[in-house]
């Protein structure tokens, strides 16, 4: 549904050209939550608000549907109002001097052939069931709650039925309980819509829990793109292990490999002992590694056992986190963060035998 | 399995391939008739400000009769300038004229200030209303009751001292530079007040309590760390009064012309007008240049002390208020002090022009004077002539915010929202007129008028010449308020339009302009009364036809119609009234007028 190649974009400043887009090539299938994920500055919102129609790249190709709303090389700049799309923007941008209604029914107003009044009428009022604002039309815009404008917000996004709707950080500017709550309720009226969804999000709580798809991005590109699970599980470079939930990150040098392409293993000799890992495709011996292993999959081990990937060291602090303990683990030199049940808590200062599985220990290039 | 594979293909970066194009996508960038609109409007105030300035800056350096064929470039003009003793006298009056007005002002303006500031004077929203009112009343009013008291022969308190004392001579006159610079003094009080206040509300009394904290005595914290602290604000302040004083018309001309005691403006005017002979036009436009380059020297100079202040960075965005000193049994000759000021500076000349306009001719308060009292001079304007300049005045006070407005905002909407290339040199261009002393505007105008556009665009002598220079003379304070507004409105309001389906036009029509609407409201009310009392563009460019009202106070005035000019100064501000009103109404609602 949307499609796009080598999208390359500069902002000009007084004092010089900065690259933020620098040849993004993505397709989101009809149907789909796509979320741009990195950290601020990485490109995401520009290649969202290009998209839009609100920034005119440079260079590439942008497809919404059959229609090519962008291209470079042909010349093609439809702007936004005419690329039939709906847009939840990180301040809301709710019309202060408009009522609910009326902030709804804008979309409708512009769209061409134009609904009847009635027409109107009846698409606001399902709009705003849509997003539980019912009773609340006549209300003047700036006299409601910040969740309730996230929800006009996303009712007038959806009004018109657009080809797409794009998301850029709706849920920032919330407080966390009510941005729980907005997650799963957005997520849900997306899904019961089937409307395809492009989503920017620094958060990596956010996409993991409502995309399809995760497309990572650093520095104007998109390093990785997969399905949640995946990029958890299967990060492509410690950037991505690091930004996609905690994990630790140990140094080490590949000592000996077997396996075939896909279900590699490695003995990476570390700090504190060799690790037997997954490695990377495209790992080879000898080479300088970064072996990354989640918090949470890293067990206390009974004492005394001497299996492979087993390190000892001592409890450097403790954090209770309510439902579960968060330790930090000195192991030769090293810091490793676990998790544990907040049931099992070991005294600073103890001696523990760490357990770091195999299967859990990905060993990357750095 | 679609969607790994359509990934797939997004990876390699292939082209998109056999996409339908429809016909308007082929119809490459669309032309939007919005934004070409507010490109040309901004364009077309910015070439105007330009062709203006380059008028004079042209015609000072030709000789002969501008218009001529053979015109010749010379540099005679400024040679001439330069070496005329007169000039440097005018420049010596100017100067003397500017430091007298400089105290005046400070000295009953920083007390006021300090007061209603820093003090827990009563009724301050009342002196801020009443600086305002003051702010709008014309100075050339002003200035002609200040002649009732104080001119050396008709001056009432002088013929009452001479008679009284059996006095020879005047004991005062107030044609003199000092006595304008007293009554110009007078007359910048408020704008120097409403300045220096937001420089004192500004400051964090932390620093003073910390001046206190650390064993200073009250006086030795206000010298040390207030005024040290407040300086670069106060400095910005007068050179910002300064400016004004400089391109002063109004006082200077009704005290000092008929006696030939000039300022640089009025100096301006007399060359342009001349008692005997034909008008040099190229030496008017040399002083012009010269007055120009003088005021844009202080405009740049008011920009860098204004850019210093910040490095002390006074101004915390904290919600403080400033600790208040409890002013005690001083609080009775402070409220004295106060309403001595509103009194003699606008109640004692304003009631001179109504005892001067119910007169037949300027006395001393007599029993034989009270017999007189009559409507006379009221009767005895041209009731034709009164209507024509009542209906000039409001064709410029409808069209000269409008005008100005619909600038502004194009230009506005041009720097800060269209991502057009160059949008610098628009704000520059707008920036430029508050530069520009209105006596030069006014001579570039007349002489882009008589040389320029004679033959193709004939404005001279109607009222199209007057609204365009009056339009451009407040395109700086027209942008500035349309430019802050804009600031305050999300772009992404914009945008939210924008993706709705909304186009350019769309955007201004139903999110911008509705937004914008209170400031708009406001500026145009406020432009609307500065066009009413606007006297300095006029008096060079009104002929029998564009005559405005301010031009009928100041013709009867020149004339030495004492009383017909007070009657008509006195109907003026009687149609001023309401509009005042309205304004205050305007601005209580758009929150302007609340000092906090």
């Amino acid at each position: 549904m949307i499609r796009i190649r080598d999208l390359r974009m500069s902002y000009h400043t007084a004092q010089a050209e900065q690259q933020a887009v620098k040849g993004v090539s993505l397709d989101v299938p009809e149907g789909a939550f796509y979320t741009l994920l990195g950290p601020s500055g990485c490109g995401k919102t520009t290649t969202l608000r290009c998209v839009a129609g609100l920034e005119r790249p440079d260079e590439g190709e942008i497809a919404i549907g059959d229609q090519i709303v962008f291209s470079s090389e042909r010349n093609i700049f439809v702007p936004p109002h005419e690329r039939n799309i709906g847009m939840v923007f990180q301040s809301y941008a709710i019309w202060p001097h408009m009522s609910v209604f009326e902030n709804i029914a804008f979309p409708l107003r512009y769209k061409r052939p134009k609904p009847s009044s009635s027409e109107i009428r009846e698409r606001v009022m399902r709009a705003l069931a849509l997003v539980r604002l019912d009773g609340l039309q006549d209300r003047p815009a700036p006299y409601l709650s910040g969740g309730q404008q996230q929800r006009l917000a996303v009712a007038r996004a959806l009004v018109a039925e657009p080809r797409v709707l794009l998301l850029d950080e709706p849920l920032s500017n919330l407080d966390a309980k009510l941005r729980d709550e907005m997650r799963l309720e957005l997520r849900e009226v997306v899904a019961r819509l089937k409307v395809t969804t492009l989503f920017v999000t620094h958060e990596q709580i956010e996409a993991l829990t409502m995309s399809d798809t995760i497309a990572v991005m650093r520095d104007g590109v998109i390093v990785q793109q997969g399905a949640p699970a995946d990029i958890y599980a299967r990060p492509s470079q410690p950037f991505v292990a690091d930004f996609i939930g905690r994990t630790n990150m140990i140094a080490g040098r590949v000592v000996a490999l077997s396996g075939s392409n896909g279900a590699r293993q490695a003995s990476v000799e570390t700090p504190f002992g060799t690790l037997q890992c997954r490695a990377q495709d495209g790992v080879a011996s000898g080479d300088a590694v970064s072996v990354t292993v989640r918090p949470e999959n890293v067990a206390v081990a009974e004492a005394g056992q001497g299996e492979a990937n087993t390190v000892a060291g001592t409890v450097e602090a403790t954090v209770f986190l309510g439902n579960m303990l968060d330790c930090i683990v000195a192991v030769g030199g090293e810091r490793l963060h676990i998790q544990l049940h907040p049931s099992a808590a070991p005294a600073c200062g103890a001696r523990v035998s760490l357990r770091l599985p195999a299967e859990h220990c990905l060993a990357m290039r750095r | 399995m679609v969607r790994s594979a359509a990934i797939a293909s997004a990876a390699t970066g292939a082209p998109l391939e056999g996409r339908r194009v429809s016909h308007h996508e082929a119809g490459r960038r669309h032309f939007d008739t919005a934004r070409a609109a507010a490109i040309t409007i901004a364009t077309l105030a910015c070439v105007a400000v330009a062709v203006l300035l380059a008028t004079i800056l042209w015609l000072s350096f030709t000789d002969g009769t501008p218009g001529d064929p053979q015109l010749g470039y010379t540099l005679a003009h400024y040679q001439e300038i330069f070496f005329d003793a007169f000039t440097y006298r005018v420049l010596g009056n100017t100067l003397v004229f500017l430091v007298v007005t400089l105290i005046v002002a400070f000295a009953l303006a920083l007390p006021m200030a300090w007061l209603v500031e820093r003090t827990d004077f009563p009724g301050r929203s009342v002196v801020f209303t009443l600086m305002t009112v003051a702010l709008l009343i014309p100075g050339f009013a002003v200035a002609l009751g200040w002649l009732f008291l104080l001119h050396p022969r008709i001056g009432l308190v002088n013929q009452a001292l001479m008679a009284l004392f059996g006095l020879s001579a005047a004991p005062f006159n107030i044609a003199t530079i000092v006595g304008m610079g007293i009554i110009e003094g007078l007359s910048l009080t408020p704008i120097t007040f409403i300045m220096t206040s937001v420089v004192l509300r500004s400051m964090d009394p932390a620093l003073e309590e910390a001046a206190a904290m650390s064993g200073a005595r009250p006086w030795q914290a206000v010298l040390r760390v207030t005024l040290r602290v407040l300086w670069p604000g106060l400095l910005a302040a007068a050179i910002y009064v300064s400016a004004i004083c400089f391109a002063a018309f109004d006082v200077p001309a009704i005290l000092g012309l008929t006696n030939r005691i000039y300022t640089f403006s009025t100096y301006v005017f007399r060359q342009l007008t001349p008692t005997e002979g034909p008008p040099e036009y190229g030496g008017v436009a040399t002083l012009s240049m010269i007055m120009l380059a003088i005021a844009i020297g202080m405009s740049w100079a008011y920009r860098v002390v204004q850019r210093q202040a910040p490095r002390y960075a006074v101004v915390t965005g904290k919600a403080y208020r400033p600790r208040t000193f409890a002013l005690g049994r001083a609080k009775t000759p402070a409220i004295a002090f106060v309403v001595a000021y509103f009194l003699v500076s606008q109640a004692l000349p304003l009631m001179m022009l109504g005892w001067a306009a119910a007169l037949p001719f300027l006395q001393t308060p007599s029993t034989e004077a009270f017999a007189q009292l009559s409507l006379g001079n009221f009767r005895s304007i041209p009731t034709e002539l009164l209507l024509r300049s009542v209906v000039n005045t409001a064709i410029l006070m409808v069209t000269v915010p409008t005008a100005t407005l619909v600038a502004s905002l194009a230009i506005s909407w041009v720097v800060l929202r269209a991502k057009a290339r160059g949008a610098a040199l628009f704000d520059f261009f707008a920036f430029l007129p508050v530069t520009v002393p209105p006596i030069v505007f006014s001579v570039a105008a007349l002489l882009l008028a008589l040389f320029a556009l004679r033959g193709i665009l004939p404005i001279y002598g109607t009222i199209w010449i007057l609204i365009l220079v009056y339009a451009i003379a407040r395109l700086s304070y027209g942008t500035r308020m349309t430019n802050s507004a804009l600031i305050q409105i999300h772009r992404e309001l914009d945008e939210a339009a924008q993706v709705s389906g909304a186009g350019t036009f769309g955007v201004i029509r139903s999110v911008l302009l509705p937004l914008l609407a209170p400031t708009v409201l406001y500026a145009w009310i406020w432009i609307a009364l500065l066009s009413f009392r606007e006297l300095t563009l006029p008096v060079v460019l009104s002929t029998g036809n564009n005559l405005p009202f301010s031009m009928l106070v100041w013709s009867y005035a020149q004339s030495s119609s004492y009383g017909r000019a007070s009657a008509a100064a006195l109907i003026m501000l009687a149609l001023m009234t309401p509009i005042l009103l309205l304004y205050w109404l305007v601005a209580r609602r758009v929150g302007i007028l609340s000092p906090r």
